[in-house]
């Protein structure tokens, strides 16, 4: 069954519940005033009552046609006990009745309108009772008055039931087309993620110019921070705005147009930036050889990052201000050479994954086919060959 | 633009705290909620309205019978009149507004009721029996159904304990000369009573069981949608933050450019871009993607607050969509159950771990085990429709452990290696 059905029949249960125990409790009070009906109708009638309780408070949990049954049948059962023992009530005990039947059994209807079977219980039940109670009373009131307030208070949770069953079936409606604009929302914020977890380029050098300014910007002049934080800011606005930038050193311009997609990029431009990027910190980078490598994005991304990397090592240990980079491509890769005149270290002596080369360096050019080798001695310098392919990767 | 710090550190729901994701869902939700709690409801004042306009009617009617014998009954049709008036005021405005009604207005609708309460009773006053004659005073409690969508349930409630309140203490001053109080006169004043309150009442309980269940439907459905999701997902939130992250970066870069922030940076603003870059970094980490069984409980209220997950290995990605949905909506008959009041019930869903060679797998298959266990959950009190959604899952086996139910699930899914 449809998760939303149950939930109505829920709602219908608790309904029932509250209705019937809330019309029981009245019918109670007016039965017990003293004189209402004999004593011994009173007698037996309570039990009855408690039963009622018990099973319109079932009612509310359960699905099950038996506690409306026991409703039911209690309810004639008080209905035959106090007009038929003792003395004949008086208009308080018909008043009792009336609540009892009118009011606390027919709060059953709101249960019965379901399925068919339901609603011949319910049809049956109204006439049972209903015949039952203007027979009985028909000597305390006129019956066809009797008859109104009865079939008024039958047929008015009949129609709340019907009503609230109309209303779900339309709000199910909405609320599937809302979970329908939620699941596209989520691919789109599944997507956009992604697009900004992809754009790694871009996010490692927010993240080295956040790195400068976490320790205030010591060390770098107030001029060249303010220009690298400014080109970071507007590549992330591109980035905002849908765009898919690449830092590069002619990113100015491009503000109105976000940087157009592109699957390969000329190297050079890029090297400038990093270049660019270094000198702001305080490390000359000297270029060497070819500038005018095509590579696919993908590679160029990793190609860039482990060269960055290999810089940032320059800058914090190596002790000197320059570093000098040679790039020489043939048919199937491009190689870059990091080197550095600075105190160099033994290899053995330091963890390789405590300098976070291993990671940062050799796992990035791993992933699109390349490789990296660290050649280094204390007192000689520092020399890191990077590798990647040319073509595709995997090519 | 100018810069300015965080609202909050994301790395809470970083390292995986499910509560403070299910907080940030209920703030969400809650923020909604207003649009949210109508859903539907205009439907259900409106045949609260016509409810009324029928009690009016049936009032009228007694009214017009009693005629002959009201001492003053002017009062008591000038007292009809007010009510009307308020009656169909209320409905139009309910129509035309919609939503809320503002609290002048609940004060005008009130006090139109309490004159008209007042000039019905004024009528039958000298006749010394207000439950037997008394037709205005006693439909004014009916006609609080106009606003039941409108305001909220309490205020509704106390409005209609003040009517019944007030008519049980003018009926008790205008009780007749102490031998004429006899049974037959008290019956009748306790069942008017019953008619003026008791309607409200639940009319309160309809309109609140209808907003909750239009709740859990909205939840279950909204978490619905991570059955489509991929193996492994950022999540709404996660992607959310992301994105707030790097505008938090935009702004803190660009208010550095333009000079608005001194370099070098105070401490303080050093602190907020080095906790802005470990942030990031954190959400930047691939690894960092969960299941969609791992969105689902934590974005869901009701799930969220019941069920905690095991999943090591990020199994439940594997779950083609059926088994996903099979698995969801098992979950969600085991917490969803809300009609028993029963709040420590508690479900945890253990994926895996793939134990190789106990039972044959088919090829291009593994198996995965599931167990879900469950703390006040009797057997015999489950819906019968979760066995059908288990059985979407895989094979499984039920048993009763603590004396509640606990299910293991052999669960084939498509090996990652083939695919």
């Amino acid at each position: 069954m449809d998760l939303i059905t149950k939930e109505r029949d829920r709602l219908l249960q608790r309904t029932a519940r509250v209705y019937g125990l809330s019309f029981t409790v009245v019918s109670l009070l007016c039965l017990v005033l003293p004189g209402a009906v004999s004593t011994t109708a009173l007698l037996v009638s309570l039990p009855l009552f408690v039963l009622i309780g018990i099973a319109q408070f079932r009612m509310g949990i359960s699905r099950s046609g038996l506690w409306v049954a026991v409703t039911l049948v209690a309810g004639l059962g008080i209905l035959v006990f106090a007009t038929t023992i003792g003395d004949r009530p008086s208009q308080a005990g018909f008043a009792a009745l009336v609540e009892l039947t009118a009011a606390s059994m027919a709060a059953s209807a709101l249960v019965l309108t379901s399925t068919a079977p339901r609603i011949a219980a319910l049809i049956v039940s109204f006439l049972v009772t209903g015949t039952a109670l203007l027979v009985l009373t028909s000597e305390l009131q006129w019956p066809l008055r009797t008859a109104g307030v009865y079939v008024l208070g039958w047929v008015l949770p009949a129609l709340v039931a019907i009503w609230i069953s109309a209303g779900v079936p339309q709000v199910a409606k909405r609320i599937n087309s809302i979970g329908r604009a939620h699941r596209a929302e989520r691919q789109a914020s599944e997507l956009e993620a992604q697009r900004r977890q992809g754009a790694r380029l871009l996010h490692d050098t927010v993240l080295a110019t956040l790195t400068l300014l976490a320790h205030s910007g010591v060390g770098v002049s107030p001029e060249a921070l303010r220009q690298q934080a400014g080109d970071d800011a507007r590549l992330l606005r591109q980035l905002r705005m849908g765009g898919n930038p690449t830092p590069t050193a002619e990113n100015v311009g491009t503000e109105t147009s976000p940087v157009q997609v592109v699957d390969e990029t000329v190297l050079g431009t890029t090297l400038e930036s990093v270049k660019q990027r270094f000198g702001r910190m305080g490390l000359e980078v000297s270029w060497h050889g070819t500038g005018q490598v095509l590579l696919p994005s993908q590679t160029l991304d990793a190609f860039l990052l482990a060269l960055a990397e290999c810089l940032e090592n320059v800058r914090r240990h190596s002790g000197v201000t320059q570093a000098h980079v040679t790039i020489t491509d043939d048919d199937t890769k491009v190689r870059a050479l990091v080197t550095d005149a600075g105190v160099g270290f033994n290899i053995a002596d330091i963890d390789e994954a405590k300098l976070g080369f291993t990671e940062s360096v050799v796992a990035r050019l791993r992933d699109v086919g390349g490789n990296a080798r660290l050649f280094s001695a204390p007192g000689s310098g520092t020399t890191v060959v990077l590798e990647v392919p040319r073509g595709e990767p995997g090519a | 633009m100018t810069f300015s710090a965080p609202e909050e550190n994301t790395l809470g729901v970083v390292v995986g705290n499910a509560r403070r994701a299910v907080g940030k869902t209920a703030r969400r939700i809650g923020r909604a909620s207003a649009h949210r709690a109508s859903l539907g409801t205009a439907f259900l004042g409106l045949g609260a309205a016509i409810l009324v306009g029928l009690r009016a009617i049936y009032g009228v009617s007694w009214f017009v019978a009693l005629w002959g014998v009201y001492p003053q009954p002017l009062a008591a049709a000038a007292a009809w009149i007010v009510l009307g008036a308020v009656i169909v005021g209320a409905i139009v405005t309910s129509r035309v507004i919609g939503d809320r009604l503002p609290d002048w207005m609940f004060g005008l609708f009130l006090t139109g009721l309490l004159v008209a309460v007042a000039l019905d009773v004024i009528a039958v006053w000298p006749l010394h029996d207000i439950g037997r004659n008394a037709t205005a005073a006693l439909a004014a409690g009916m006609t609080l159904l106009v606003v039941v969508t409108l305001r909220g349930r309490s205020e509704i409630l106390i409005a209609a304990g003040v009517l019944g309140l007030g008519l049980a203490i003018c009926m008790f001053l205008d009780a007749p000369a102490l031998p004429d109080i006899t049974v037959d006169w008290i019956a009748p004043q306790i069942t008017a009573i019953a008619s003026a309150v008791l309607p409200v009442v639940i009319g309160v309980t309809i309109v609140d069981s209808f907003r909750r269940m239009v709740q859990v439907e909205l939840d279950r459905v909204l978490v619905q949608s991570t059955v489509s999701a991929p193996r492994y997902a950022v999540g709404m939130l996660a992607s959310e933050e992301l994105a707030r992250l790097d505008l938090t970066a935009e702004e803190l870069l660009e208010s550095i450019a333009g000079s608005k922030t001194p370099l070098p940076l105070a401490p303080k603003m050093a602190s907020v871009a080095a906790s802005l870059a470990t942030e990031l970094r954190l959400h930047l980490i691939e690894g960092r993607r969960e299941t969609w069984l791992y969105h689902a409980v934590s974005e869901s209220e009701m799930l969220g607050k019941a069920v905690t997950l095991a999943d090591k290995s990020s199994l439940a990605g594997l779950l083609d969509p059926i088994q996903r949905d099979g698995l969801l909506a098992a979950a969600w008959l085991l917490v969803g159950d809300t009609i028993t009041s029963n709040a420590n019930r508690t479900v945890s869903i253990q994926v895996g771990p793939v134990v190789p060679g106990e039972i044959p797998v088919p090829d291009h298959k593994i198996l995965i085990p599931i167990t879900i266990t469950t703390t006040g959950v009797a057997r015999n009190r489950v819906d019968p429709s979760i066995w059908d959604a288990l059985g979407r899952v895989g094979k499984y086996s039920d048993l009763t452990q603590d004396s509640s139910l606990r299910v293991d699930i052999t669960c084939f899914v498509d090996n990652p290696a083939d695919v």
